[in-house]
């Protein structure tokens, strides 16, 4: 695989024309073109508030379990593997914290091994079923959702545990470089290995193969099934590694909560696809695309505004950039989703 | 003539203005003292007032049963009143089973379905399911001679549904003054309010409603700056940013409210985030002991809690008295207690539902119903 580190385009190559590489250059950037307007537009009207380091020192860290949540996804969408399960597996991280440390009194590093683990387990379960029996990736995720969301109400007793160790919560949110919490670095420390091995490696290389065509991959010699397994398993390493942050921004854990930022970041996910390297799940998008919507949600809500709209506007973004980045592309097939 | 004219108006413009000013600082004064006065009582040890005449409550349960739907078996503290009545009915002979579910209302339908089929004698609906949404299921259960009654779910204020047999109110307007005052009197009269509710939850209406005219009649100079309404499946993922932006933009902001305390969950690191640990006070409802654990670790100031194993012998009690057609009390009449960090601590270390609030009831109910 020495063409691994050669990029691969995002779009067959060939017959590019310069005004063509012009659009798409235009493309690679508009999201972030149009979080540039979005910043500037909430900073006119509210100068003071919006437009200062504070503020974003604070949505960066608050989002950072997002963002590293979204960026699990996109492993196995990558090659080619929903996997629904991440929300229920960042509760199911952050619980386990909750029940381990506070109520069984375990030391917090012990405990951070442990919900590791317990990440990649889920992981290996679902590749289980999805590579040996067959079964589609989405029919197995959203089972395993179910059952560690029933796992973790018994664990929890259904309520919310707080106390998670000081040490968690002074590493996450405590701690500032730049005027920004430690999460906001601990997400980036992610992306940036997952760019490094997307773009630059050929296990990044044979993850692509492996998602734009399954048959083509395995008689190029790509073990199909090991890169799917290690996909699955990193995804719930991350999601597992989103609900220590989580659990870390929070102080505590509690069993429903983080069921909700699946959604989010399967959006955060799509909208990223669209740009940087428009056509493909890669990581730096998926930052963007989280980053826009906080800034977003976040002017809204400084404005005023009653929340539903920040609901308008996540869904109304996803649909108009998924839309724009196809018709830029002369409505070519996607193999996203 | 017009300078000697010019010279009145101004002093007497200036006499005005200092009336005013005088007025106003006595009604912020007065309404200061009048918060302080009306708090009192949540400050201390809740006292057992018997809400109707004794009565034998073994002769009035022998034999019948009662199947309680709570609006969401996931909810502790729902499920913790239902335990606790399944103990309280069992001193009494009354059987109590609780319908499992998961908040759905095709659930509740099959549990009330299921209290008709298996001749139960009362059906209690607790807190959040509205008899409206199974209006047929609730006319069926009283053609069929099963009472329907709610406990925990109407506010005085609230229309009850002509279909139930009887309701047991809790005050939910009456909380919401409770935190008015206390945010008046923790800030000498200086609130400026962040205040985060639900609006799809039926209780918040009241709540609110008695917080806003509370405030308006003892705090001239308190304000809600801002109002956030989350719905309940967002909590987790829209309340710390609503918080963190509102704290952001209105550096005023000396009081948050969040109306239901696991709210408070996500509210305190927005507080943390934002650097404004102390300087933001934040005041609650609901007793649900990770936030007295929160109260005694410093990030919460005040919650207001109810003993579950009261509502436990006061349901009961309405119930009951209701089945053998005694007059039913309108209201559970559980008394509010303030924690706050005072007293968190006597709530236990980490915190119960029940500790803290006295056992003055217990005996209370046991002579009212002649177990002793």
């Amino acid at each position: 695989m020495t063409e691994a580190a050669t990029p691969i385009p995002a779009t067959p190559a060939g017959g590019h024309r310069p005004a063509f590489r012009l659009g798409r250059f235009i493309e690679r950037i508009a999201l972030i073109f149009v979080w540039i307007l979005l910043i500037a537009a909430f900073g006119a009207a509210m100068p003071q508030a919006f437009l200062n380091w504070g503020n974003f020192s604070i949505m960066f860290a608050s989002y950072a379990p997002a963002a590293v949540l979204a960026l699990a996804i996109i492993v196995p969408l990558t090659a080619g593997d929903y996997d629904l399960s991440v929300g229920a597996t960042l509760t199911l991280s952050s619980g386990l914290i909750g029940v381990l440390n506070v109520w069984h009194q375990m030391p917090i590093g012990l405990v951070l091994v442990i919900a590791i683990g317990v990440g990649a387990l889920v992981g290996m379960v679902n590749a289980l079923f999805i590579i040996y029996f067959r079964i589609p990736s989405l029919v197995v995720t959203l089972g395993t959702t179910s059952l560690m969301t029933g796992i973790v109400q018994w664990m929890t007793n259904s309520s919310t545990i707080g106390g998670i160790d000081n040490a968690l919560v002074m590493a996450v949110v405590g701690g500032r470089l730049f005027g920004v919490p430690y999460a906001f670095y601990y997400a980036m420390i992610v992306v940036v290995a997952m760019w490094y091995v997307f773009d630059y490696t050929p296990l990044g290389r044979k993850l692509l193969f492996v998602g734009r065509g399954r048959e083509v991959a395995r008689l190029n010699g790509i073990a199909v099934d090991h890169v799917r397994f290690g996909a699955l398993v990193t995804s719930g390493v991350l999601a597992s590694a989103a609900g220590i942050i989580y659990a870390g921004v929070l102080g505590s854990a509690d069993p429903y909560s983080g069921l909700n930022f699946l959604l989010p970041a399967f959006a955060a996910a799509f909208l990223g696809a669209t740009t940087i390297l428009p056509g493909r799940f890669n990581p730096w998008g998926a930052i963007v695309a989280v980053y826009f919507l906080a800034t977003g949600i976040t002017g809204l809500t400084m404005l005023g505004i009653p929340l539903w709209v920040t609901n308008v506007f996540n869904g109304g973004a996803l649909i108009l950039a998924v839309t724009i980045s196809q018709l830029t592309r002369g409505r070519e097939a996607t193999d996203i989703g | 003539m017009i300078r000697h004219v010019l010279g009145a108006t101004l002093v007497a413009g200036a006499v005005m203005a200092g009336f005013t000013a005088t007025a106003s600082a006595d009604a912020a004064a007065d309404g200061l003292a009048a918060a302080k006065a009306k708090l009192q009582k949540y400050t201390e040890k809740p006292v057992f007032v018997a809400p109707g005449e004794a009565f034998d409550a073994k002769a009035c349960a022998a034999g019948k049963k009662q199947l309680s739907i709570p609006n969401s078996s996931a909810n502790p503290f729902l499920k913790g009143i239902i335990d606790r009545m399944k103990k309280v009915g069992a001193e009494v002979g009354l059987e109590v089973k609780e319908w499992e579910n998961q908040g759905q209302p095709s659930q509740w339908v099959q549990g009330v379905e299921y209290a008709i089929r298996d001749k139960y004698d009362i059906i209690d609906l607790i807190s959040g399911i509205d008899p409206s949404t199974i209006e047929p299921q609730v006319k069926a259960a009283k053609d069929a001679g099963v009472k329907v009654m709610t406990s925990h779910f109407y506010d005085p204020s609230d229309k009850q549904n002509p279909l139930v047999s009887s309701s047991l109110t809790i005050g939910f307007g009456e909380i919401g003054t409770v935190l008015a005052n206390w945010s008046t009197v923790a800030t000498e009269g200086k609130a400026n309010i962040l205040l985060i509710v639900s609006d799809e939850v039926p209780p918040t209406k009241p709540l609110v409603a008695g917080l806003k005219s509370e405030l308006a009649a003892n705090c001239p100079d308190c304000k809600i700056v801002q109002e956030v309404n989350v719905g309940v499946t967002e909590w987790g993922t829209k309340i710390q940013p609503s918080v963190q932006a509102a704290l952001q933009a209105n550096p005023d902001i000396n009081v948050v409210i969040p109306i239901y305390d696991s709210m408070s969950q996500f509210v305190v690191p927005a507080v943390r985030l934002t650097g404004k640990t102390g300087q933001v006070k934040v005041a609650t409802f609901n007793g649900t002991p990770f936030v007295l654990d929160y109260i005694q670790q410093g990030t919460v100031d005040m919650d207001i809690g109810e003993s579950l194993d009261w509502i436990a012998y006061a349901t009961i009690d309405g119930h009951l008295r209701d089945l053998c057609g005694l007059p039913v009390p309108s209201a559970l009449n559980v008394p509010f207690y303030i924690f706050d960090k005072n007293n968190a601590a006597e709530a236990g270390t980490p915190a119960n539902y029940d500790q803290g609030y006295g056992d003055a009831y217990v005996e209370g109910f046991r002579k009212l119903w002649k177990l002793q």
